[in-house]
């Protein structure tokens, strides 16, 4: 097993609506190993987005945290998310973290072009490397220029310098970058959106959101999370709204990033197809409570929760020409979750047990070691259940 | 150059709505008889007994697209009538009257602008905090006001109880005096302008002094009109996906708010201006009839209720071209806040 870089522990967010309390994830815990990938799936409406959301507590009133852990590892510190105050999140949030959201269109600001939405990454996490980059360039021209604008040159040195010294905490605020520096910004989105085989960027960063495809604007959408190099990627749907050709080529620009950068992703689906071809290991929620856990080939090949057998049994697939088949009843209101098992009253082998107690996570090793559990009391007494 | 060709199209299509108005214009006069009509074309009171002649040199027995450009050419020379009401040509009045409604209408629409947007996006910042709870409150009673009843009660309070503190008209009997002896140096005509113009501080404090309660009756109704708007538009684009993009970004609240929803906060508001710009002008009449303030709308409120054709004419042509030309700007406006308009 690989290092952890983020391990998240009784996880438990509700949203205190006026039709009462949401409860959207319900002691959720998971891992995520150093430059894995980590497919969510399940149905709309399960709590895969507020389960990211939570991660990087972008969780706005009536929504609450309520209660768990989420470790992040980097640079050989363990820290609890939870724990840390807002402008150090802030310091987090898409530069060691970041997120990817599911449709491009409505992500990106339709008043601001594109170079005002991706060098802003740039600016709020890059401001020291931004500023000391002017400041070589300055000196620089200061050596070859003649007398009088050399006194101009000094002049913007001196400012930038003072700069300089709130950049280095990451401190200048919207609005006092400095033509200089946003300049500088403009260049390395440039690089950015070309690194991301977007053509001609110098003429698409003029551009305004409307005026690009949706396959570009998803591009657009990635640039902004990859600006910094982060650590983990977050991707939350990040194809559903887009045709199979070009669903298909952000797949693979992520699948590139995964090699070049060794960043490690959370993807979330609902497609299992989309899961199949990308993850590694995959986590099944259903109606905000953890299912199963299981690396990706083992649970298609041996699913053992009965939500996770339905939810593959409507897959269409193209060997089998049987109809499709959906899973009975309907995904059950947040508001008030139906006591012990949260599928019981959905759940073809229901036993009295699901309808009182909540299952706990039983955990079992694969033929290969590797670690597969799930949440159902169909299997709280047998040891070797994969084997059947 | 999206961008100016854009302004460039708009401005085409004004020359063609201001031809528009003025046919618009000439068929309601055309309701008249010619004697009536006559009466638009005198210039000097002693003309009133000749209206013959004037029919005749004015050819209102011609047919009537000639009718037409023949008052076209009296217009362009700027020749617009006799007004009955004040017994002096209309563009003599209307030079008159202007600067003081203009005065007005420069202290109310940045305050209207300003405090509205302002008060708007801090009840949608603080949703359901007590600062929201307040404005709404505020907004709610503003709105239901009707401009003749809020300026009465203005009235009794203020030259009931406080007599003297913001007195009527347009300004003070020893300062309107000063205004118009040779000393005193009419720049702008407007009375606040020109009085910083010459130095003289206490015509200035004389003329704001007499603005404020004209310029809160104007404003009341629509500072809470664009704060409700901006409010339920700020709200709405702090849901949107961009505003989470932002935060995820890393973005601090505040930068969010700034950068990211405000902007789009604010194309609702510049949509209705137009609208709330035409209100404007009917609470303009309404204001400066009750504090006895002479402006246009004090003239047009008479002007109307005495048959007085010429202004009333004049009056509509004049609200005409300004309807027209705000809503160039409004467009011009959107058109700057929301990229996707250009296109079109
Ligand atoms: N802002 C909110 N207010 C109230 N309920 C919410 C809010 N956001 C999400 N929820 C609830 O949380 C649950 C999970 O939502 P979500 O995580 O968006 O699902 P999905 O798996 O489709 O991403 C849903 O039942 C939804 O009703
Ligand atoms: S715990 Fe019970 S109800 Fe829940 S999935 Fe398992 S068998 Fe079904
Ligand atoms: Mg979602």
């Amino acid at each position: 097993m690989g290092e952890l870089i983020l391990d998240i522990s009784e996880l438990k967010t509700n949203f205190y609506t006026y039709e009462g309390v949401v409860k959207a994830i319900d002691e959720i815990s998971f891992s995520l190993e150093k430059g894995d990938t980590l497919g969510i799936v399940g149905e709309t409406g399960c709590g895969k987005s507020v389960t990211v959301l939570s991660l990087l507590q972008l969780i706005l009133p009536p929504g609450k945290i309520e209660s768990g852990r989420i470790v992040y590892k980097a640079n050989g510190k363990r820290i609890n998310l939870l724990e840390q105050s807002e402008p150090f999140m802030r310091n987090v949030r898409g530069n060691e973290i970041s997120m990817i959201f599911q449709e491009a269109s409505s992500a990106l600001n339709p008043v601001l072009n594109i170079n005002t939405q991706v060098s802003e990454s740039f600016l709020l996490h890059r401001q020291k490397e931004l500023c000391e980059s002017v400041l070589e360039n300055l000196s620089e021209r200061v050596d070859k220029s003649k007398r009088f604008s050399r006194l101009f040159l000094r002049c913007l040195n001196y400012r930038y310098k003072k700069k300089l010294r709130k950049a280095e905490n990451n401190l200048l605020k919207h609005g006092h970058y400095g033509r200089l520096i946003k300049k500088d910004a403009k260049r390395l989105t440039i690089d950015l959106l070309a690194s991301l085989g977007i053509p001609n960027p110098s003429e698409v960063i003029k551009r305004y959101p409307h005026e690009l495809s949706g396959g570009m604007q998803q591009r657009v959408v990635i640039s902004m999370a990859l600006a910094c190099n982060p650590n983990i990627l977050i991707a939350d749907e990040p194809t559903s709204n887009l045709d199979v050709t070009i669903q298909a080529q952000i797949l693979d620009l992520i699948e590139k990033l995964k090699g070049e950068y060794k960043t490690s992703i959370l993807f979330i689906t609902h497609d299992l197809g989309v899961i199949a071809e990308i993850a590694s290991k995959v986590i099944v929620l259903y109606a905000g409570a953890l299912v199963e856990f299981a690396p990706v080939r083992e649970l298609f090949k041996n699913p053992l929760h009965p939500y996770t057998k339905a939810l593959l049994n409507s897959v269409p697939k193209l060997e089998r020409r049987e109809r499709l088949e959906s899973i009975r009843g309907n995904v059950p209101n947040l508001v008030d979750p139906p006591a012990g098992c949260r599928f019981h009253p959905r759940c073809p082998g229901v036993m009295d047990i699901c309808r009182s107690s909540k299952p706990e996570q039983i955990i079992n090793r694969t033929h290969g070691g590797q670690v597969h559990s799930v949440a159902c009391f169909l299997y709280r007494n047998t040891k070797a259940w994969y084997e059947n | 150059m999206n961008f100016l060709n854009y302004i460039i199209r708009r401005l085409l299509l004004l020359i063609v709505v201001l031809i528009g108005v003025t046919v618009v214009i000439f068929i309601l006069m055309a309701l008249f008889s010619p004697a009536q009509r006559a009466s638009a074309f005198i210039t000097d009171i002693k003309q009133f007994g000749d209206i013959d002649s004037i029919i005749r040199t004015y050819g209102l027995d011609k047919p009537v697209y000639i009718q037409y450009f023949n008052w076209l050419k009296q217009i362009f020379q700027g020749n617009f009538g006799w007004s009955t009401t004040v017994s002096r040509p209309v563009i003599d009045a209307f030079k008159f009257f202007f600067p003081n409604t203009l005065e007005l209408a420069l202290f109310s629409a940045p305050i209207i602008i300003l405090v509205g947007i302002w008060i708007g996006s801090l009840s949608a910042v603080h949703r359901d905090k007590p600062v929201d709870h307040f404005t709404r409150v505020l907004a709610i009673v503003g709105w239901s006001l009707p401009t003749f009843w809020f300026g009465l009660i203005l009235l009794m309070i203020f030259y009931g109880y406080f007599q003297g503190l913001f007195p009527p008209e347009a300004l003070g009997y020893k300062a309107h005096t000063f205004v118009n002896s040779a000393e005193f140096v009419r720049y702008t005509r407007i009375n606040s302008i020109d009085a910083l113009l010459n130095g003289e501080l206490w015509i200035f404090v004389d003329a704001i002094r007499h603005l404020v309660l004209p310029v809160i009756t104007l404003t009341v109704v629509q500072i809470a009109l664009v704060m409700r708007i901006m409010r339920s538009s700020m709200l709405e684009a702090m849901g949107k996906g961009y505003v989470l993009t932002a935060r995820a970004k890393g973005a601090a609240w505040k930068t969010v708010i700034k950068k990211h929803a405000r902007r789009n906060a604010l194309i609702p508001v510049v949509t209705v201006s137009g609208w709330l710009f035409a209100l404007m002008m009917a609470g303009v009449v309404i204001t400066e009839t009750i504090f006895n303030r002479k402006g246009l709308g004090w003239w047009w409120a008479r002007a109307a209720t005495q048959l007085d054709i010429p202004s009333v004419l004049m009056a509509v042509l004049f609200n005409g071209i300004l309807f027209v030309v705000t809503n160039l700007i409004v467009d011009i406006l959107y058109a700057y806040i929301d990229p996707r308009v250009r296109l079109g």
